[in-house]
């Protein structure tokens, strides 16, 4: 009698934890089987791209208006920040608090910068600011081989609560960033770059936010091309490829391709000189270096330096009879690898 | 200095001589005469009279003092003394002194307007650092130094305007600026501030860039004239 029970519960046992098995089992090809969205299902990491991704959709989506703070190098600025969108189109304007009034719209990727204390308006087209995502869907999406993505946590910042995130660089070649984005829709609220040893270099953020503000897109639209009473300046950027113009980056920095190449209008007492300068620019993704080329003076050019603000490092040095200036947010490492790397054929 | 008190106040006829003072001269102009130790004589006593009868003559007698003051003593806060008081205490040294004035080094502040105001004083010479000739060659010493710090202070200003932020259409002359880094102080010039300026136009290209990158560059500007 007694063995009976005995099987008898061993068989029960047994029924309940395959049954577990199963269910666990099921579940998981359930959750595995899931295509991976921006909606992050319960206990599933977003990928970078995944990451990034929605960040870029969340600025593109939603209004607001805020009061935006950049500390960098001991140094702090704050601008009001109007931000619309209508379907394909974003308006934005910046108006800042801080130092020379300035007023920035933006309209896609039309940039009109109005300047109060001399009367002069600047309008431009940027065209990296419509790259994104080509940039991301691209086959080589460098991006995550160099980075890794951690979620932190949550805090709330400007009055909305943010998800922390750690983009952290897999090597020592460039710096990391520590993203606060708001929860709903990923709207970027809070940004610090980090350098290799994970020391703050410069922070932007809302101080306040008001999300779903009612902006009028057309009335910004409307004071972006109110220029009464201002010198309109256009400038104009020939874009060029940096083998036509003779330069080569002998030893590429790993991660770093090249995006754009243009020559700089020449202004009118810079026509001494002769030559444009010259503007090549590299990116890895998230961070980007721009090696500025020019004749050398021996007038103006006389010392070689290394100079930091913030998060943005700069190199000058003499090449043969060109001055070279190689800036970006990056190590300074990496920048002396670009410098090395260049040579003129020619 | 007011006409109509100087028209009340009737010359005694022949007082004054003609070849030194007008008879329709101003109160004002015999109190600085006065104060300058120009009149002597017959003169003197008109001025008194004058001082006597007239107020506005009291009120030009202590401002000369105080200009007198001001220009002697650098840089000393001298206060206008307050005529009813100054009154109420000439009356009390007049009863306390026949003769002689009160010194004028006891108390600057005064003005000096006890000195003189006493009648019975027949003669009144000053010492010579107190108020000589060169009163008026002071005066115009004090405006034209006056004049020249303002020159300077003129074209300093015009040296110290701030250059506008970088622009692309421009090339500042090369100006070293000076500003505090890891590093410690560093040097950069206005070309670097224009090429800074030129790379955070063009080189954003960042998966940041839309989200935060565009609205980060709009935001900061790099401080110019940082003398950290």
């Amino acid at each position: 009698m007694n063995f009976k029970l005995f099987r008898l519960a061993v068989f029960a046992m047994w029924g309940l934890l395959a049954t577990n098995y199963v269910a666990a089992q099921v579940s998981s090809a359930v959750k595995a089987s899931a295509l991976p969205t921006t909606e992050a299902t319960a206990g599933e990491p977003r990928s970078i791209n995944d990451w990034l991704m929605r960040m870029h959709e969340a600025s593109r989506s939603r209004a607001y208006v805020g009061t935006f703070v950049v500390s960098s190098g001991g140094a702090m600025s704050s601008a009001k920040i109007w931000h619309v969108c209508e379907g394909n189109q974003q308006v934005e304007r910046v108006e800042t608090l801080t130092g020379a009034p300035r007023s920035i719209f933006r309209h896609n990727d039309q940039v009109v910068t109005f300047m109060p204390d001399q009367k002069v308006v600047r309008s431009e087209k940027r065209e990296s600011l419509g790259l994104f995502p080509e940039l991301l869907q691209s086959t080589d999406s460098r991006i995550a081989d160099f980075y890794s993505v951690r979620r932190e946590g949550a805090e709330r910042v400007a009055g909305v609560e943010a998800d922390v995130i750690v983009l952290l660089p897999k090597d020592n070649m460039r710096f990391g960033y520590r993203v606060w984005t708001e929860q709903k829709k990923g709207l970027v609220v809070k940004l610090q770059t980090l350098d290799t040893d994970g020391k703050v270099l410069e922070q932007a953020a809302f101080s306040e936010l008001q999300l779903d503000a009612p902006v009028k897109m057309d009335k910004l639209i409307q004071m972006m091309g109110k220029v009464e009473g201002y010198r309109v300046e256009r400038p104009v950027l020939v874009k060029t490829t940096a083998s036509a113009e003779g330069w080569i980056l002998k030893a590429p920095v790993a991660g770093f391709k090249p995006v754009s190449c243009y020559r700089r209008p020449a202004a009118a007492a810079n026509a001494v000189t002769g030559e444009d300068p010259l503007q090549w620019v590299f990116s890895d993704g998230l961070a980007s270096v721009s090696i500025f080329v020019e004749s050398f003076d021996r007038l103006r050019h006389d010392k070689e330096a290394s100079l930091s603000l913030g998060a943005t490092q700069t190199i000058t040095r003499q090449l043969d009879a060109y001055w070279l200036t190689v800036m970006g947010e990056v190590p300074m490492t990496t920048l002396r690898l670009f410098a090395s790397g260049l040579e003129h054929k020619k | 200095m007011s006409q109509s008190k100087l028209s009340a106040y009737k010359k005694p006829a022949g007082l004054l001589p003609m070849n030194i003072m007008k008879p329709s001269m101003q109160t004002s102009e015999l109190m600085s005469a006065l104060v300058d130790g120009q009149l002597g004589g017959e003169n003197f006593a008109a001025a008194l009279q004058a001082c006597r009868h007239d107020e506005s003559a009291i009120a030009s007698w202590n401002t000369y003092h105080l200009i007198g003051d001001v220009l002697r003593s650098s840089g000393f806060g001298v206060r206008g003394a307050d005529s009813a008081f100054v009154s109420r205490l000439n009356q009390r040294l007049a009863q306390e002194t026949l003769l002689g004035a009160v010194p004028r080094s006891v108390d600057p502040d005064w003005a000096a307007p006890a000195k003189g105001i006493g009648a019975s004083e027949p003669t009144h010479r000053r010492d010579p650092a107190s108020n000589d000739a060169n009163f008026r060659w002071r005066l115009v010493a004090g405006v034209a130094s006056l004049a020249a710090v303002s020159a300077i202070a003129w074209n300093a200003s015009g040296l110290l305007v701030t250059t506008s932020a970088p622009q692309l259409a421009q090339t500042p002359a090369p100006q070293q600026l000076v500003v505090a880094s890891p590093q410690g102080p560093m040097v950069r010039d206005a070309r670097l501030e224009e090429l800074l300026a030129a790379h955070k136009q063009l080189g954003g290209t960042s998966a940041l860039q839309e989200s935060s990158g565009f609205l980060r560059n709009a935001t900061f500007e790099t401080p110019q004239n940082a003398g950290r």
